[in-house]
């Protein structure tokens, strides 16, 4: 293979859930390796890249191509109601999954009402 | 909120993305190829059979292989909840692949590292050519 299509890039599938805490988002990175992934955070600017792992140059022939190793990479804007302290990522099968709880004071909050 | 801005503000990332697309066809044939995306690829001893399946355990596949075709099956279940952005595939899938050498159905292993699918298929003794002797890995 050429180191053309090797430096190939594609943005991952994303999917991003909100929930009362935050949000979840969860990104398709087949072939990258924990090692591999890099997660930046510059001020508003969330930035995931990683590289799929090359497969050694051995006398593997292809017969039948429909993915190829390369650097995925993509950027998010992230709101001010994201605590950014608390970030957390779990990296699992290939799959990224970044939590961005929301900040205190924006969670809701219950109110008691009480009988007097 | 989650937003990402780049399709509608980034314009130069948008234009690399027209020239990417217009001079890399590869990158237009993994969109419309079937689920999941496989590559074959065979040395001397072994045909592998390799698929993109992120966030797929091996229990919630099923690998099926008789003398002639190799089917794999499966669900993907993605976690429910409200959803910003939804690009990720999810549902049942299947793919067959026909083998047109004899492979040893026995020795056939799999295994998954990071989000891909490895199929070991070995061929067997009587396609592996003589002068060949069988290598030690």
């Amino acid at each position: 293979m050429s180191t053309e299509r090797n430096m190939e890039k594609f943005s991952p599938a994303t999917d991003i859930v909100e929930s009362e805490q935050g949000f979840y988002m969860y990104m398709d990175l087949p072939g990258v390796s924990k090692e591999a992934l890099a997660i930046d955070l510059d001020e508003n600017t969330l930035i995931v890249s990683g590289k799929a792992a090359v497969t050694p140059d051995t006398d593997e022939k292809y017969i039948d191509q429909e993915f190829c190793e390369g650097e995925y990479s993509r950027k998010f804007t992230i709101a001010d109601v994201v605590d950014r302290e608390n970030i957390k990522a779990n990296h699992k099968n290939g799959v990224l999954e970044l939590f961005l709880p929301k900040k205190a004071e924006v969670q809701p909050l219950k109110i008691q009402i009480t009988n007097e | 909120m989650v937003i990402d801005f780049d399709s509608f503000y980034n314009f130069p990332y948008e234009f690399d993305k027209i020239f990417s697309d217009v001079f890399n066809p590869h990158h237009q044939r993994r969109r419309k190829a079937s689920y999941p995306p496989l590559n074959i690829v065979e040395d001397k001893n072994n045909i592998y059979v390799r698929a993109e399946v992120p966030g797929i355990s091996i229990e919630d596949m099923e690998i099926t292989i008789t003398d002639k075709d190799l089917v794999l099956k499966g669900q993907r279940k993605l976690p429910e909840g409200r959803y910003f952005r939804q690009e990720r595939p999810s549902g049942v899938f299947q793919r067959i692949v026909s083998i047109n050498t004899t492979v040893d159905v026995a020795k056939v292993t799999a295994s998954t590292k990071d989000g891909i699918l490895n199929i070991v298929l070995p061929k067997s003794e009587a396609s592996v050519p003589r002068k060949v002797g069988i290598t030690v890995e």
